[in-house]
């Protein structure tokens, strides 16, 4: 009796996580071509970030775009050094000279504002990808309110503060789990990398489902 | 009445030769001050590449005491560290820690604007205007200045270098012992500055030889001369190499480093193609202009110049046929390039004896120096590290200049008064020049075992072994160099163990 209980329980559990997984898709984008001369050597310890090798693999809903593809960017530097702010949902993550924009040196930010709520599960970020460099203090925020002082939910933190961990850039950039958070804007931080002080930006997905 | 007149007046030709001397004396020494100022501002900020931290390392060993050893293998001569002490110990320094990047890169400024001081003493040789324009070339264009600023060997040596043509010149020319002694102790300075000094005396005596049989046909300098200047260059390189009779064996050591020589001249990594050379001196706003006016040249002029002319192509053709190439080494070319210039300005010069024709090279020449005024600027004060400066090169980023405070300031926070610090990783270098204020910290290779420490600070290859221990640190990452970094292992009190 035991067993057929057994077997009745995880078969209802199967099928339910399979009704489950029909709603999940890989996550695929366009990568760029890499860029590195001289990648750097694998990283074997347990407590660091590994070597990103190849694009992960990540379930969303069905359904899901990349919602800030030409959406509009603000940053607490409103002058790049280099390049444009709207090169950051431009779609072109080739890395090269004309391809990123450098905010000045420190702690700076750049926000994306997907124009309506939504249920957002994954944010993708492209730094800087043609060397091996870590970017500091990468913070990112996702909230309804564009000066992000109320309600904001932290999706990502490798400062002092937070709990990831520093990695290197490579040109599958960065995959964050959103986890579907709920929000209109999402808000990136940096704070200088390993070569200089500034900060850059070559492209930011969010990919998500417009909230119902 | 006219004698007394004459006698009275100043109108003399002694006095007024003599007025014309100083006028020419007092632009070389004004140029030579402007170049000391150029390359004095902001001397400490650009981080010490890893050639320039190993050389303060040999400078720290000096003043511990230690005689200089002369490692075939590695490093070049003993004459940047012999030339240092003295200022270093006018400075008060005692110990390696406290040395300054500053106190050490005013060697090469020094010898930078002595080279300028140079160009003045060799206008009976080239010629006024090309001395001049030399110098003003090497005073202010952005190769030279960088690399006077640099503590390497380069500028020592290009200062010797044009000591050897200046003074053996002269030696000829005048019959003088003292200037073939002068010339031979120039020699002993080049070879004690790098070993490729013989390639530079290849080039220098073919070209001289060539010189002589089509400009001055006749008997060769007498042997007393020569006997005076091999003298003094064995005297001088002895000394030198031996650092004054200490260390005998640099002697022999200095013949087994011809493999080795031989073996980096492959490349070791530094391979380049052949125009490597002409597309770095032919950069920036004004690279291509000075090659342009030294091309100008034609081969005319005098035995120096022709000498010199030679001398160009040849040490041009050995460093562009050589694979090992880095961009301080055509710092070698900028000497005759320089003079070069000069030639081809002197030439457009006399060439056009209409006011309006000098006029507009006079104006040419002050657009010239504009140019030469952006690159410097861009080159060496605002990006003196940036990696699309191509006098940076494999350079050592900003970025590693916070490491040390970083550690003070972790140091602090963990309350650890004289912090252990381990250094694993294959190649450390420049990290001795920036942990040199830490008095515990060990060095070693990724393969050995490591004592205890309180930080350690790693490449990104760390072995299995180690990684374990690590596991409770956290991980702050450093540039050292364009596509190497460092990681700054510290206790991380949330997630040590229990």
């Amino acid at each position: 009796m035991k067993k057929i209980i057994f077997h009745t329980v995880s078969l209802v559990l199967l099928s339910a996580s399979a009704a489950l997984a029909q709603d999940k898709i890989p996550l695929v984008t366009k990568l760029p071509d890499p860029l590195f001369v001289g990648t750097p050597v694998p990283i074997t310890i347990p407590n660091l970030e590994p070597e990103t090798k190849k694009w992960p693999d990540f379930q969303v809903p069905a359904g899901t775009v990349n919602l800030a593809i030409s959406n509009k960017v603000t940053a607490s530097d409103n002058d790049p050094v280099v390049g444009t702010l709207d090169l950051v949902t431009d779609g072109d993550k080739a890395g090269d000279e004309g391809s990123w924009v450098e905010l000045g040196q420190g702690k700076q930010w750049v926000q994306i504002d997907l124009n309506k709520e939504a249920n957002i599960y994954a944010v993708v970020v492209w730094h800087f990808h043609s060397q091996a460099r870590v970017y500091r203090d990468v913070v990112v925020q996702v909230s309804d309110d564009p000066t992000f002082s109320k309600d904001v939910t932290t999706i990502y933190d490798n400062s002092a503060a937070g709990k990831d961990r520093p990695y290197v850039e490579t040109y599958f950039g960065k995959l964050i789990d959103a986890k579907g958070v709920k929000g209109r804007y999402v808000r990136l931080y940096s704070n200088g990398n390993t070569t200089n002080k500034m900060n850059h930006y070559i492209e930011v997905e969010v990919w998500g489902k417009p909230a119902a | 009445m006219q004698t007394a007149e004459t006698k009275a007046g100043w109108l003399t030709a002694e006095t007024v030769f003599a007025s014309a001397h100083f006028l020419r004396a007092s632009a070389f020494v004004l140029i030579a001050l402007l170049a000391l100022a150029v390359r004095l501002p902001q001397l400490g900020v650009r981080p010490m590449h890893t050639d320039e931290a190993v050389n303060a390392f040999m400078v720290g060993h000096s003043l511990a005491g230690e005689a200089y050893h002369y490692d075939p293998k590695d490093r070049h001569g003993p004459a940047l560290v012999e030339s240092t002490l003295p200022l270093v110990w006018l400075e008060g320094a005692q110990k390696f820690s406290d040395l300054t990047e500053s106190l050490l890169r005013l060697v090469p400024v020094l010898a930078g604007s002595a080279t300028v001081l140079l160009f003045g003493a060799a206008v009976e040789m080239f010629g006024f205007i090309p001395c001049l324009v030399a110098a003003l070339l090497f005073a202010f264009a952005p190769l030279p200045v960088y690399y006077s600023r640099y503590f390497i060997h380069e500028t020592l040596f290009v200062a010797a270098t044009l000591g050897l043509m200046v003074s053996g010149w002269r030696a000829v020319r005048r019959n003088s012992l003292g200037f073939a002694a002068i010339a031979g102790l120039c020699a002993a300075l080049m070879l004690a500055c790098k070993e490729t000094a013989g390639l530079h005396f290849f080039a220098l005596g073919l070209a001289a030889v060539i010189g002589w049989r089509l400009r001055t046909p006749g008997k060769m300098p007498p042997a007393k001369l020569w006997l005076a200047g091999a003298s003094a260059f064995f005297v001088g390189g002895i000394l030198l190499f031996t650092w004054g009779g200490q260390n005998w064996s640099a002697l022999g050591d200095l013949f087994r480093a011809l493999p080795h020589l031989a073996a980096r001249a492959g490349g070791e990594g530094h391979e380049k193609p052949f125009t490597y050379y002409f597309i770095l001196l032919a950069g920036g706003w004004s690279g291509a202009a000075i090659i342009i006016l030294a091309l100008l040249f034609r081969v005319t002029g005098s035995f120096a110049r022709l000498t010199l002319a030679v001398y160009a192509v040849l040490i041009g053709a050995i460093y562009c046929a050589i694979p090992y190439k880095t961009p301080w080494l055509a710092l070698n070319f900028w000497l005759p390039l320089a003079l070069l210039a000069g030639f081809g300005i002197e030439r457009l010069w006399f060439a056009s004896g209409k006011p309006s024709a000098r006029a507009a090279i006079l104006l040419g020449a002050a657009v010239l120096g504009l140019l030469v005024a952006h690159d410097t600027r861009q080159r060496v004060f605002l990006h003196p590290a940036a990696e699309n400066n191509p006098y940076a090169y494999a350079h050592t980023t900003e970025d590693l200049l916070s490491l040390p405070v970083r550690l003070e300031e972790l140091a602090r926070q963990n309350k650890i008064q004289n912090p252990r610090i381990a250094v694993i990783a294959k190649d450390a270098w420049p990290l001795p020049w920036y942990l040199r204020k830490f008095s515990n910290v060990g060095f070693w290779q990724p393969n050995q075992e490591t004592g205890d420490a309180d930080f350690f600070i790693t490449t990104t290859d760390v072995p299995g072994k180690l990684a374990e221990r690590l596991k409770y640190f956290r991980p702050d990452y450093f540039g050292a160099r364009p596509n190497v970094l460092l990681i700054l292992w510290s206790p991380a009190k949330t997630s040590s163990p229990p």
